[in-house]
Parts: structure tokens; C-alpha cells; sequence
């Protein structure tokens, strides 16, 4: 009988189909009328009302909760970037690749990037010879790019500094890249090492043309 | 599943359409603006979690699915039109992409005539303890099929009216109210024992 009758016209199913949003509010001022004019009237109604509150609030308040968060959301995303703007690079060993079809999904974010390093390295690079205070004729340019990890810490950055004989000549840059100076004749294997450890983004040569 | 897609959007959208605080956070995101995308991430990282854990009972699936659905967030903001509150937007990505991946499994993703079938779940012969009434709600969550565990989800925990939710699995209204009845039927069914605990 109930199956041949329009919705709204049998108000002890419209009130027990609506109770739930009766229970958090989300009724609509009409609907809400009806249903607690029929709640009023309806003892059995009633009855369920007071075992939906008690179910609505055992879920709301269930320990659901993971272990997921930003960091690794933004991993993906400079993960990403890195695949698509500078190819080839070799990707760290302990880095998981999450992300299938992520090159071609992310080729704007990544050409973003790729300007911004290109812009920033074109405003700030040096024009001269950069002088280190106290320091009397240091020359020294910069000849590698590198980006670390937002969350790597200053240890590791100065561990990486000093295993490859690093200087640091600028940054960090708008697009949070540094400048270095690497030894002339280990630059390839230092380039190597730097892009193997986790608490590397990118890492990749700079020749003096592209500093003008 | 898109049967209602026209039968939802022409049910009444009081509060269904972006608020301002919507579009000025979107504006951001729209404008490539990684801050913006971060403070999106954010806010609805939480949400999302709960939701498709909920949904999907496997955590090292919901994080693939979880950012799987931000970065279409982030690559096809330009489709995000204020239509919908950014919220509906969001989640219907989310869901669309938690029952692929279900699919993927190769599970069922509905059984349309569970609510024929007479109850497997036993009672407990005596009520449990009110510290294990969540234990044991989970465990009767898990047994509803996907689309139940969802409409329960976003009703109880993320609030959200039906019509909203209608909009987020792509259904009628009238498909969502009889999902959430037969929710509620097996979960206080499977619940039978703790039930005297909660009244």
C-alpha cells in the first residue's frame, strides 16, 4: 500500500525517513513543521527518535582518524614537478612513487615552478663576482641549483654542504632554491649524491650562461 | 548511480550553492597560488580522511584516494563553478574516486537487495559494555555496503542535509532517505545489544 502512495502523503514515513536530518538540523523549516507535528502526535515516532539520536551521536563521535597529512600531499606535488619539468633526473631510491598519471596532471604546476626557478635565478643571480663578508677576495659563482625538502631540517642541509664541498652562494630564492658553488672537477658526482639523498627536491647543474 | 542526476538538481538548494567564504578560498586555489591549495588541504583533509576511511575501511587506500582527489582539486579547479558549496564539489570527487577504486577490488559495491534478506548478524546475548559500543558500532558499519556506510557518514558525522549528499553520490533524494533508513535499520539491528546502553 505504502508503495503506490506519493512520499509525502503517509507523514509516519516522512517523519521516520527525515528523523536523521530532524537530529542535526538540516530540515528545511516546512519539513521540520511536519515532522514534529507528527512526532508530537506519534508515540512510536517518538520512541525511534530518542534510538536515532543515540546511533547519530555514537557516529559522529567514532575514532576515525589516519595518519595522513600535508607533507606528504606536498611531496607528491614536488615530486611531480620535478618529473615533468627536469627529466631525466634520478629519482631517490626511498621515495615512493604514489602517483600514476601524475606527469601530465600536474605539467602546469610543474612549468610553475620551472619559471619561477628560471625568473628567480635570472633576478637574483649574481652579476659579479660575489663577496662573502670578511672574507677578502672571495670569487666564487654559483654552479649549482638545488631545492631541499620544506621539512629538511638545517643538519641536513649543512651534512650535504659539507660531504660535497659545497659553498652556498644564494638563496633561498622566491621559488625556495639555493645557489652553490660545488668543486669544478666532482660537480657531476656531487650533483649525483645530493639528488640521491631524501632531503633533496631537485638538484641540477648551472652553467653561466643561464646566469645571464 | 546517475539515474538522479537530474531528479537531485531539481529538488530545492537552500545552502547548495558556494558560500562567499567558498569562492574567496577557491580563488587561490584557481589562481595556482600553493598557499591557497595548502589552506584548502587543510581544511578539508580531516574531513576527507574520516569520510573515505569510512568508506573505504583501508587506510593505505584512503591516502591514495584522499590526495588523488585533491590534486584533481588542484588541476581542474577551473570546473569548480559555485554551482555547489565547494563542500558538495569536493566530496563527490572523493566519492567518485573511493568507488573506482573500490571497483578496482573487484568488490561489490552494492548489494541492492540486501535489505530483502532476512539478517545474518547475531545478537549478542547480553549488552556489552559502554566502552565497547564503539568497537562494536564499527563492526556493524562495516557490514553495510559502501553506499549505506556513506549516507550514515555524511549525515551523522559531516552534517550534511540530503540534499547535499544527493548531489555527492550523483542520486535521487528519495534514493538517499531509503539508503539512510536501511543504514539505521541494520545498524540498530546489528546493535540490538548496546542499544539499551544508549537509551
Amino acid at each position: 500500500m505504502a508503495r503506490i502512495l506519493p512520499f509525502t502523503t503517509d507523514p509516519h514515513r516522512e517523519t521516520r525517513d527525515l528523523m536523521p536530518w530532524l537530529i542535526t538540523g538540516r530540515l528545511e523549516p516546512e519539513e521540520q513543521a511536519r515532522v514534529e507535528a507528527h512526532l508530537a502526535a506519534c508515540e512510536e515516532c517518538s520512541r525511534e527518535l530518542a534510538g536515532e539520536r543515540a546511533l547519530a551521536g555514537e557516529v559522529a563521535e567514532l575514532p576515525i582518524a589516519t595518519g595522513i597529512g600535508w607533507a606528504a600531499m606536498r611531496d607528491r606535488l614536488d615530486t611531480a614537478a620535478r618529473q615533468a619539468a627536469f627529466v631525466p633526473l634520478s629519482p631517490p631510491a626511498r621515495r615512493r612513487l604514489t602517483v600514476r598519471k601524475i606527469g601530465t596532471m600536474l605539467a602546469a604546476q610543474a612549468a610553475l615552478l620551472a619559471a619561477a626557478v628560471t625568473i628567480t635565478l635570472r633576478v637574483e643571480a649574481p652579476t659579479a663576482p660575489y663577496h662573502a663578508l670578511g672574507s677578502a677576495p672571495a670569487v666564487m659563482g654559483g654552479n649549482a641549483i638545488v631545492i631541499f625538502r620544506p621539512d629538511a631540517r638545517e643538519s641536513d642541509i649543512s651534512r650535504l654542504l659539507k660531504a660535497n664541498d659545497a659553498r652556498l652562494v644564494d638563496g633561498p630564492t622566491a621559488a625556495n632554491a639555493y645557489v652553490l658553488h660545488l668543486p669544478a672537477a666532482g660537480r657531476t658526482q656531487a650533483l649525483d649524491r645530493l639528488r640521491g639523498d631524501a632531503a633533496v627536491v631537485l638538484a641540477e647543474p648551472l652553467e653561466a650562461a643561464a646566469l645571464r | 548511480m546517475s539515474d538522479g542526476s537530474v531528479a537531485h538538481r531539481q529538488t530545492g538548494d537552500i545552502g547548495n550553492v558556494a558560500t562567499p567564504e567558498d569562492l574567496r578560498l577557491f580563488a587561490g586555489v584557481r589562481a595556482r597560488e600553493l598557499d591557497a591549495f595548502e589552506a584548502l588541504y587543510r581544511l578539508y583533509h580531516p574531513r576527507l580522511a574520516r569520510f573515505l576511511l569510512n568508506l573505504l575501511r583501508r587506510p593505505q587506500m584512503v591516502e591514495e584516494v584522499l590526495n588523488d582527489t585533491l590534486l584533481v582539486v588542484w588541476e581542474r579547479s577551473d570546473t569548480f563553478r559555485g554551482a555547489s558549496k565547494l563542500s558538495t564539489w569536493i566530496f563527490a570527487i572523493a566519492y567518485r574516486k573511493a568507488m573506482k577504486a573500490l571497483r578496482r577490488l573487484d568488490e561489490p559495491v552494492e548489494d541492492r537487495d540486501a535489505e530483502m534478506r532476512p539478517s545474518d548478524g547475531d545478537a549478542p546475548d547480553a549488552p556489552l559494555g559502554r566502552h565497547r559500543t564503539q568497537e562494536a558500532l564499527l563492526a556493524a558499519l562495516a557490514k553495510l555496503s559502501p553506499d549505506h556506510r556513506t549516507v550514515v557518514d555524511l549525515t551523522y558525522f559531516h552534517e550534511m542535509g540530503y540534499r547535499e549528499i544527493a548531489a555527492i553520490m550523483d542520486c535521487p533524494v528519495d534514493t538517499v532517505k531509503t539508503r539512510m533508513f536501511h543504514a539505521r535499520r541494520h545498524l540498530r539491528r546489528l546493535m540490538d545489544g548496546e542499544l539499551a546502553d544508549w537509551l
